[in-house]
């Protein structure tokens, strides 16, 4: 009992745990207590004065410590002598409130009559209305009217664009501050603030680009009125036109739970469209934010100009659209042809439904190498093995916790991680931060390593020989979660790494418990599902060494993330590629077959900490493309190798009697939902912002190997010869970009402005040794691509290395670390 | 006798006015408050009425309208403030003629007119679009969209002397 407290809530008693704030506990015990500018993730502030209450305590004897009573023998309260702020209040026993006095009524009223003096009456063009804390609670505590003058509103900028994503609306403004804290607290991209005081007091931001965050979207979500609208949204539709479909995010290892909202669109043929992207609550995962790469990277999926509507097949020197029919019976026919050299890549966009039907049909025809695209990150078998326990959550680590982020720039890679990280940093976990460069990360790390890039694969080795102090700190952590990326090391060096930070584990006995164990960076939404379906990277190392007869490329651009993709892809006589989009197709290919994108259809995908996510049909298909499982399903068929199968769930069933760690697994199970703390996206928006209740599913996370004491023993690091640069060569380090040209971002045209212009990183040393000034054009031949990009000299790259971010030009930029020439273009 | 009383009420009435009208040479006065087809309205500057706000679609118990919308600039102005109906329709096939719509706007741009001759041979004949349903622009205003001034029409809700 020590950890409860009793409070009385209007006469009723309530067991609330100790310490919480007042209005989630009163939350918990079921009455709504307004608020404005409390949120239940950030601390609180008393701006709004809402949540005045009635206050008082239940007086004891000091020293006895009895309970005193008054005549009647009812326990004696010591009342404040005026209402209080329930949300700086945080619960002890004795506390008692009531909330339902005319005192309370009264002063309700006046703070939504004072909030109303100069908020505009917009609410018919307002994007937030119908889904507004102050349009509701103006309904529900208002004074039904106002004693101020019509005409002495305010008259502002209705049409501020704070960067390029979020606008203001500065009449709309209550002044809650709730964006500046997210951003401050939260994001830890303190680039709003405050301006001026009082009734001339507006939200401006003072980043250069505005509203320079990753992070922008959510603060449209918890602004209590529709001061801030995305750009993406605005005017898309009436919130209460919106049909909800629960989905998991495409683009990044977190796996974020997302709803789409969607709506018929005229535009678009009538057909249901996402009108916007917004959060789904999973408190394991991404509890009720999304980056807004997430919430602004959908556009793909609807952009007919882009997509590839019709299967293609090449007859001769022509390539011809042709029916699915046709296109299923030749590519079944070259399949026949091959013999048996049948191989696959799969990119990392495939769910696992897709890659199972893949997986069956090539080696149903005789072929046993599944490549995973892209061949960058190794090491999914250790994180299988001891990656973060079941049951962990990145919101739990604090005081006494370690992480540990290594090879990766985590803010570009994975940044709802990012945005989890800093927060356990702020609640005094250790945050170690090892890298070639500088990254964001940096500013939220305790401590920063920065070694030689030619040393990055054994960056472990250097933590415990050269920073033991830190070594020792991570080791004696009471938990301990390693992220680890693949910069700077090739694919031989990521495994090297992945070795050393399994070891690292095991041997500190971090792993098979929750929050603790290894994570990865890898790119896509579904690495780990790769890796549970066979798929690996060094399948696809061998692929390219020994090109088969028949290659399927599923959902993977080669050519724009591999330079010597063109090369190799030569020898390979025939190319069956499954694709979204109509790009040019890859040279060779025989057969391209349009397919359906994640909003299409169902599927499921593993995240980086394997939780497997179920996303659901959410859009109407775009011209004749096919869920991918349901093409390879149908060209098994035409082959004689299974079944006709109808539906992604039954794939699932299939793969959990197959595969053992899907054991259990159903459509069923993945759906399933338990209520979580904040309660966010009921009818009260004004607690939790427009993030919306997990109805789809919390998702299921596979055990590691090591969890349910599982043995798992340390492995061999194979440490590979380090890659150096010499003879005036520069090491060139391909990096991610979070905003980049990749083909599913191209079409997010909003974001734009933000995507950089292809650029190189250099020391400045290096560059006054080659005659190279800050923005001048660089040439930069590299693992057999020839680059042209300006030249950042500013203190981002090392010397001796240049700093290459991929998918920024249409030149695609090395896969993995290597030398190359850097001249004065 | 009962005969006699028959024929008193047959000749009273001969020397009535007729109450049959010659439609459709002949057509009666409207009520004002006749509810015929709709109409979007458009203010005096030939600027329209509706702001896109969706609250007629809403107001619809018979889901009969359909509203899309979409952001004005001061080059490309429909209509004042931000918000404009790009797509507006109504499915003449399902209205009921309640006026819900009518009570709903704010702007009073949607007004059940007395057009009463409705008349269509094929289903999407019946779905009346923006074009049909917008009024002309008043004699001496330029249709929409316009280039207007920056800065002159940045408020959707006309400015009210007594908000109550």
């Amino acid at each position: 009992m020590s950890d409860t407290v009793k409070i009385y809530i209007d006469d009723k008693a309530y067991d609330v745990p100790a310490g919480m704030n007042l209005v989630d506990a009163a939350k918990m015990a079921g009455n709504d207590i307004p608020v404005f500018c409390y949120h239940p993730k950030m601390e609180p502030v008393g701006m709004c004065r809402m949540c005045l209450v009635e206050m008082g305590s239940i007086q004891k004897d000091r020293a006895s410590g009895e309970v005193l009573l008054d005549d009647k023998g009812n326990p004696q309260i010591r009342w404040f002598p005026k209402l209080q702020t329930a949300c700086t209040t945080n619960v002890s026993d004795g506390l008692v409130i009531r909330t339902n006095t005319p005192q309370v009524d009264q002063a309700r009223e006046n703070v939504v009559e004072f909030l109303l003096t100069s908020h505009p009456l917009d609410c018919p063009i307002c994007d937030k209305g119908g889904e507004c804390p102050l349009q509701n609670l103006t309904m529900e505590h208002g004074p039904g009217s106002s004693r101020m003058v019509y005409s002495d509103k305010l008259k502002l900028d209705k049409h501020v664009p704070l960067g390029d994503l979020i606008f203001l609306d500065e009449e709309r403004c209550i002044q809650c501050a709730r964006c500046i804290r997210f951003q401050d607290e939260i994001a830890g991209d303190d680039v709003l603030a405050f301006h001026e005081r009082g009734r001339s007091l507006q939200i401006i931001t003072n980043s250069d680009p505005g509203f320079d965050s990753y992070f922008s979207g959510n603060t449209a979500d918890i602004c209590p009125v529709g001061a801030l609208t995305t750009a993406d949204f605005r005017f898309g539709a009436r919130p209460w036109e919106l049909t909800e479909v629960p989905s998991i995010c495409p683009h990044d290892a977190a796996g974020s739970n997302i709803s789409l909202s969607m709506r018929l669109d005229r535009d678009h043929g009538g057909r249901a469209i996402i009108k916007r992207v917004m959060p789904r609550q999973n408190e394991n995962v991404n509890e009720i934010w999304i980056s807004d790469k997430t919430r602004f990277g959908h556009h793909f999926t609807r952009d007919e100009h882009s997509r590839l509507l019709c299967p293609l097949v090449r007859r001769g020197g022509n390539f011809n659209e042709t029916e699915w029919k046709t296109a299923l019976e030749y590519a079944a026919n070259e399949l026949q042809l091959a013999g048996g050299s049948v191989a696959a890549i799969a990119g990392s966009g495939m769910s696992n439904e897709d890659l199972w039907e893949l997986r069956q049909l090539v080696t149903g025809l005789g072929g046993e190498r599944l490549g995973a695209w892209p061949p960058t990150h190794a090491g999914a078998d250790l994180v299988a093995q001891v990656g973060v326990g079941q049951g962990t959550n990145l919101g739990d680590l604090g005081k006494g916790d370690a992480v540990l982020i290594v090879a990766s720039d985590l803010e570009e890679e994975v940044p709802i991680w990012r945005l989890r990280i800093k927060q356990a940093h702020d609640r005094g976990a250790l945050v170690v931060v090892m890298n070639g460069r500088p990254t964001r990360m940096d500013d939220f790390a305790s401590t920063v390593i920065h070694y030689d890039y030619s040393k990055a694969a054994g960056a472990f080795d250097l933590l415990q020989k050269e920073h033991g102090d830190t070594a020792r700190q991570l080791t004696g952590a009471k938990n301990l979660v390693v992220i680890a990326g693949a910069e700077g090391v090739d694919l031989a060096g990521s495994r090297a790494l992945m070795q050393a930070a399994a070891n690292f584990l095991i041997e500190s006995g971090h792993v098979g418990k929750p929050n603790n164990g290894l994570m990865a960076t890898f790119p896509g939404a579904n690495g780990m599902g790769q890796y549970y379906l066979g798929f690996t990277p060094e399948a696809t190392q061998d692929i390219i060494a020994n090109p088969p007869k028949v290659l399927f490329i599923a959902q993977a651009d080669l050519l724009f993330d591999d330079p010597a993709a063109v090369s190799w892809l030569k020898q390979v006589e025939t190319i069956i590629q499954l694709t979204l989009f109509a790009e040019e197709p890859v040279p060779g290919v025989t057969a391209a077959l349009p397919i359906q994108s994640f909003a299409e259809r169902d599927g499921s995908f593993v995240n980086g900490e394997r939780r497997v996510q179920r996303f659901y049909t959410a859009q109407g298909p775009i011209g004749q493309a096919l869920p991918a499982w349901q093409v390879l399903n149908r060209l098994g068929v035409q082959l004689g190798l299974g079944r006709s199968k109808l539906s992604a769930s039954i794939l699932m069933n299939e793969i959990a009697q197959s595969i053992p760690a899907f054991a259990g697994i159903t459509y069923k199970a993945l759906a399933h939902v338990e209520p979580q703390f904040p309660l966010v996206g009921g009818d009260d928006v004004y607690y939790g912002g427009t993030a919306y209740r997990n109805k789809g599913g919390l998702g299921v996370q596979i055990p590691a190997a090591a969890d349910n004491g599982g043995a798992v023993t340390k492995g061999k690091v194979e440490k590979p010869a380090a890659i150096k640069a010499s003879g005036g060569q520069l090491l060139v380090v391909p990096a991610t970009r979070l905003y980049n040209r990749e083909r599913v971002f191209r079409s997010s045209e909003l974001v734009h402005p933000r995507v950089p212009d292809a650029y190189v990183a250099m020391n400045a040393a290096d560059a006054r040794k080659l005659g190279i000034e800050n923005g001048d054009m660089v040439s930069i031949s590299a693992g057999g691509s020839t680059l042209k990009v300006r030249a950042h000299v500013n203190g981002a790259a090392p010397q001796g290395a240049v700093i290459l971010p991929r998918h920024l030009s249409d030149t695609p930029a090395p896969l993995a670390i290597t030398a190359g020439e850097v001249s004065k273009a | 006798m009962n005969v006699l009383r028959g024929f008193a009420t047959t000749f009273k009435h001969i020397l009535e006015e007729p109450v049959t009208i010659q439609y459709p040479e002949q057509s009666i006065e409207f009520q004002e408050r006749y509810k015929g087809r709709h109409e979007l309205h458009r203010y005096e500057n030939g600027l329209e009425k509706c702001i896109g706000c969706a609250l007629c679609a809403a107001a619809c118990p018979a889901d009969a309208i359909w509203v899309e919308a979409a952001e004005n600039t001061d080059e490309v102005r429909f209509s004042p403030g931000e918000r404009y109906a790009k797509t507006y329709e109504i499915n003449m096939m399902r209205c009921i003629y309640c006026g819900y719509c009518e009570d709903a706007c704010p702007t009073e741009a949607i007004v059940l007119g007395h057009e009463h001759r409705l008349s269509f041979t094929s289903r999407s004949e019946a779905i009346f679009t923006k074009d049909v349903l917008l009024v002309e622009a008043p004699e001496g205003t330029q249709a929409t969209p316009q280039r207007v001034r920056p800065g002159t029409f940045d408020r959707s809700i006309p400015d009210m002397e007594d908000p109550l």
